[in-house]
């Protein structure tokens, strides 16, 4: 028997990432592992992510979980970027647990523009 | 037509003809005893079944008493390899078969090599093509038994099978086809096919599911042992009450199939033609398989897109990343892998299946998404080609 792979979230965010796209004068940082690439851009302004956008190679659960976390984080501290809901994220878009690892590159992408923007 | 489910997945499963739908019901009503039965209504079920029979042979042009009925064609391939290696064993126990075959025949294999069978998995060529060459040079003195798939379920490479069974036959060995792609599609004529067994199915040529049928030659030494026990019905060889219903509307697709099959063939290749004249120009596309394959199935790949979302966006378009039986593994298709094809090409092909109810305003729509789904990846992707 089949299931719907997907939840509602998933598929609302996969058709309609509005954060999809790239930042000109941004930082930019791009993480490949497990199969898939993540690109993370963002500029950021008085501490504060102003813009943040994301490009992704890989399952319509990592599109999704990088749109969920463009919408998450963008308008908020770039702090935040230390604190990755990856739990959260697994639950809201019901993620499979063996896709778990491309969370984790998502997570590693956050972090390293986290980095990126403190410098 | 954006809204409405459009499908395109004919090798997964066919929706059930009409006439066999008619069919079924009619047999339904009034056939209900035990076709093992002797009273009068034990025999009408009995005629039934025979009639079907008589369809169903007169499909492959072989004699109805040839054929047992099984379950689908996964039982009839399990029947066929496991009763027939098991039957040969004792003149050998070398088995060959190939790396693109159906699961529902690799894991029979796999289950023969821990008994202690040596097996040979020949490769095909960059097509999926087996040559004869190819073939032979795989075979040994005690190679007892063989098994090649008529058409490729992911790829639609038709093999050569009259020339690998001429070989089978010059040197004795059993010859199993698993024809689930290709019975009731292309014309089979086992009058003088050199094929000892044969698998088929009902639901991937308009009949129901649940029932299919394995051919077995009339020749000295061409047997299969039963993997089923319990009566006495079918020759031992599959015992079990048969589902008359089931058995009536496998025998009314075979007359169907029989009365459309070129029709159907002349269909298949101009949805193919668009499919292909749609999609085969965007940059990066490869086809899996022989160009020259079965026309209800076409395989390709995309460079710079991801397989899975792809196929999401492809939605409401019913196609198949790799065989439907094998969808949820994560796994890169074994199948393209065996063709040479990278991980990266496996993972994203997609098989578009067309089939008898399939319109040309339907292909030419999917090729249309095919193209603005690829478009929209490769913008979301980072490092892609433009």
């Amino acid at each position: 028997m089949s299931v719907d792979p997907y939840n509602s979230q998933v598929r609302t965010l996969f058709a309609a990432p509005m954060h999809a796209g790239i930042v000109a004068g941004g930082k930019t940082v791009l993480v490949s592992d497990q199969g898939v690439r993540v690109e993370l851009a963002a500029s950021a302004e008085n501490g504060q992510l102003s813009v943040m956008r994301f490009r992704v190679w890989g399952c319509p659960h990592l599109v999704a979980a990088a749109e969920w976390v463009c919408r998450h984080y963008e308008g908020g501290p770039v702090s935040a970027l230390e604190i990755f809901p990856t739990a959260r994220i697994m639950e809201d878009l019901a993620v499979p647990t063996e896709k778990t690892g491309r969370i984790l590159v998502l997570e590693d992408a956050i972090q390293s523009l986290g980095r990126s923007l403190s410098h | 037509m954006a809204d409405a489910l459009i499908y395109l997945d004919y090798a997964a499963s066919t929706p059930v003809d009409a006439r066999v739908l008619d069919r079924m019901r009619e047999v339904a009503d009034v056939a209900y005893a035990n076709p093992s039965s002797t009273h009068a209504a034990g025999r009408l079920t009995h005629e039934i079944i025979a009639a079907a029979a008589a369809q169903l042979g007169g499909l492959l042009n072989v004699d109805p008493g040839t054929l047992v009925w099984t379950s689908g064609a996964t039982e009839s391939d399990n029947l066929a390899i496991a009763g027939g290696a098991r039957y040969r064993a004792h003149r050998g126990k070398h088995i060959v078969t190939m790396k693109t075959e159906h699961k529902a025949v690799t894991d029979v294999f796999d289950t023969l090599a821990k008994e202690g069978f040596g097996v040979t998995w020949v490769d095909p060529d960059a097509n999926g093509l087996l040559s004869p060459e190819t073939f032979a040079a795989a075979l040994r003195d005690d190679t007892q038994f063989a098994s090649i798939m008529f058409v490729n379920n992911e790829t639609g490479v038709i093999q050569d099978i009259e020339a690998l069974g001429t070989i089978c036959r010059e040197r004795d060995i059993l010859f199993h086809v698993d024809a689930a792609q290709a019975v009731g599609k292309l014309p089979i004529d086992l009058g003088t096919l050199p094929v000892d067994l044969l698998s088929l199915t009902g639901h991937k040529f308009y009949g129901p599911k649940g029932i299919g049928a394995l051919y077995i030659a009339d020749r000295p030494d061409c047997h299969v042992e039963p993997i089923l026990f319990g009566g006495g019905q079918q020759r031992r060889i599959r015992p079990g009450t048969l589902p008359t219903d089931l058995v009536a509307g496998l025998g009314m697709a075979a007359e169907v199939a029989a009365a459309s099959i070129e029709s159907d063939l002349e269909h298949l290749r101009e949805l193919r033609r668009i499919l292909w004249d749609g999609i085969g120009g965007i940059d990066g596309v490869t086809l899996n398989g022989d160009p020259d394959g079965f026309p209800g199935i076409l395989n390709v790949s995309i460079e710079d897109v991801e397989g899975e979302s792809l196929l999401l966006a492809l939605e409401p378009i019913c196609v198949a990343t790799g065989s439907a039986c094998n969808s949820k593994s994560q796994e890169p298709s074994y199948v393209l892998r065996a063709l040479g094809r990278s991980d990266m090409q496996a993972q994203s092909a997609i098989r578009f299946s067309v089939g008898r109810p399939t319109t040309l305003d339907e292909v030419e729509f999917a090729a249309r998404s095919y193209r603005d789904a690829v478009a929209r990846l490769r913008e979301l992707a980072p490092g892609a080609a433009a």
